[in-house]
């Protein structure tokens, strides 16, 4: 096929050599049948992208990861095979897709992101100044390399956050009033622009939060912004998301950025998991 | 909202269940953590989330938990806790799935959008639309978090294109109508004008509970720059009338 024509042979080596009976479904895969399934033009917005699908940079990004994963590292010189993701140490299969939840050892709801920085913490001996964690953003950090990869473990899975522990609802629910909250100089709320159904801010399509089949791709982090040249994640879209609100500044992490996060995982219950995704 | 907040938190300092750090140590990078040396920080305290109402947990994210730069200064001379405070129309216009506006809420909104509105000296006159086209196309200004819109080299645009299609020469968004042909479909009587002057300057006054900014009414937009935007949509010169 044409498409597997276009894949570079390092990326084809690699996509094998994670190829396995555990292997997750391949991204492009999943963004095709729900594009069959559903009359999205969120997701068929960028026919470019679409074909651009299995070459995906991100790969190389999680390829980066899982040797970072696997390598002994950090003052206590472990590696993350034993960091709990949620589905139990070392567990990667379906984890990314059951994020947020609530980690009883953390006594807090983490996504990814948040549970990963503990890992490198506690098991790993890092800290909040050492590089490995204080760069949050770009293909070359540590943090969305070992990001990517864990993530692409979930590819097709679908989104099912456990919602069973109080703490979980308790931010999902926050999370909610916070969607609909409007303030700043614009009075925007995250439902201006996102609980219709084929709107456009100028010329970029929308997702609608209403439509778990359209929100599973707007949710897909991390994932290759091609107008970034870097592999993105749920932090950075939430960054992202209350600059152009006027907000100021959210932490990377934070309680409130979980929050949302919890919320918006949760409205896409159901629908797999398209990651590393590759987006505008 | 700061009251529900301080209720909040009464409610949750009398409640010994399910203790959670809800501050953030004060590291450079701002990293909520739940490891020891967060918990050893002055700054942190113990709330527990799941005794708090919906609305009362996010105030407290918002404003409690570390989570913004409340501290950060905007482009007005304001701070982050500034913009994040919601005044009465935000507050009511903030509705939830299958919520509805009622009645009283919508005639409070209109009311409270009425008595905003200043008028020029002098009466409502169109300006110039060249410079009003390039303010309908800027989405410069107001920004902060990571990366602050500069005021001094730049002014702030309308970011009218960023939801409405206004000439047919560049790509506008559609939350908000078309705009396309605006003075050649409508002409440019006094009441018109004055009814579009009102929506660019706080379109609650029609419109209850619109999406649409008040950009009068906030600031975005001077008197001089709302004269040149409206020159750009009924100026017959303008390519949005072309």
């Amino acid at each position: 096929m044409f498409k597997k024509a276009l894949r570079a042979l390092p990326i084809a080596l690699a996509v094998a050599a994670m190829a396995g009976p555990s292997m997750a479904e391949a991204p492009e895969d999943v963004l095709d049948k729900l594009i069959k399934k559903t009359n999205s033009p969120y997701l068929t917005q960028s026919p470019q992208n679409i074909m651009m699908m299995p070459d995906n940079p991100a790969w190389l990004v999680a390829e980066e990861g899982e040797i970072l994963f696997k390598t002994p590292r950090g003052p206590k010189n472990a590696s993350l095979e034993k960091c709990d993701f949620g589905k139990g140490p070392g567990v990667l299969k379906g984890a990314h897709a059951e994020l947020p939840r609530y980690f009883a050892d953390a006594g807090k709801v983490m996504d990814l992101d948040s549970r990963l920085v503990y890992c490198m913490k506690t098991q790993q001996g890092f800290t909040d100044k050492d590089p490995a964690i204080a760069k949050k953003h770009g293909s070359d950090s540590d943090i969305m390399k070992l990001q990517t990869y864990i993530a692409s473990k979930s590819s097709g899975m679908p989104w099912n956050p456990p919602m069973k522990h109080p703490m979980e609802k308790a931010m999902r629910d926050a999370g909610e009033v916070m969607f609909y909250r409007r303030s700043g100089t614009m009075d925007f709320s995250c439902a201006t622009c996102h609980t219709q159904d084929n709107k456009r801010i100028r010329a970029s399509v929308l997702p609608n939060i209403n439509r778990p089949d359209e929100w599973t791709k707007a949710i897909s982090w991390p994932a290759y912004r091609t107008t970034h040249d870097h592999v993105r994640s749920s932090q950075h879209r939430v960054l992202e998301c209350l600059w152009q609100m006027r907000y100021p500044n959210i932490k990377n992490g934070s309680d409130a950025s979980i929050a949302l996060i919890s919320f918006w995982t949760d409205a896409a219950r159901g629908t797999p998991a398209i990651v590393p995704d590759l987006k505008r | 909202m700061f009251k529900k907040t301080s209720t909040a938190a009464a409610v949750a300092a009398s409640t010994t269940l399910l203790l959670v750090i809800g501050g953030c140590s004060a590291t450079s990078t701002g990293k909520a953590e739940a490891d020891k040396s967060s918990v050893a920080a002055p700054k942190a305290k113990a709330v527990d989330y799941t005794a708090m109402s919906p609305n009362a947990l996010a105030e407290h994210l918002i404003f409690e938990s570390g989570s913004y730069e409340l501290d950060q200064p905007t482009q007005e001379g304001t701070t982050g806790r500034d913009r994040l405070t919601q005044d009465e129309i935000q507050k009511t216009c903030s509705l939830m799935k299958g919520q509805e506006l009622s009645d009283k809420n919508r005639e409070k909104v209109m009311a409270l959008a009425a008595a905003s509105i200043k008028y020029p000296e002098g009466g409502i006159k169109l300006g110039d639309w060249k410079k009003g086209r390039e303010l309908a196309w800027s989405g410069f200004g107001y920004r902060t978090a990571h990366n602050p819109d500069v005021h001094k080299t730049r002014e702030a645009g309308g970011n009218c294109y960023n939801c409405h299609q206004l000439a047919p020469d560049r790509t506008g968004g559609n939350l908000g109508p078309s705009l396309t042909g605006y003075g050649k479909n409508r002409g440019s009587s006094p009441d018109m004008l004055k009814y579009t002057y009102d929506v660019i300057y706080n379109p609650h006054v029609y419109f209850a509970c619109t999406n649409m900014p008040r950009m009068g009414a906030s600031n975005v937009l001077n008197q001089q720059q709302i004269a040149d935007i409206m020159a750009y949509l009924f100026d017959p010169e303008s390519p949005v009338n072309k």
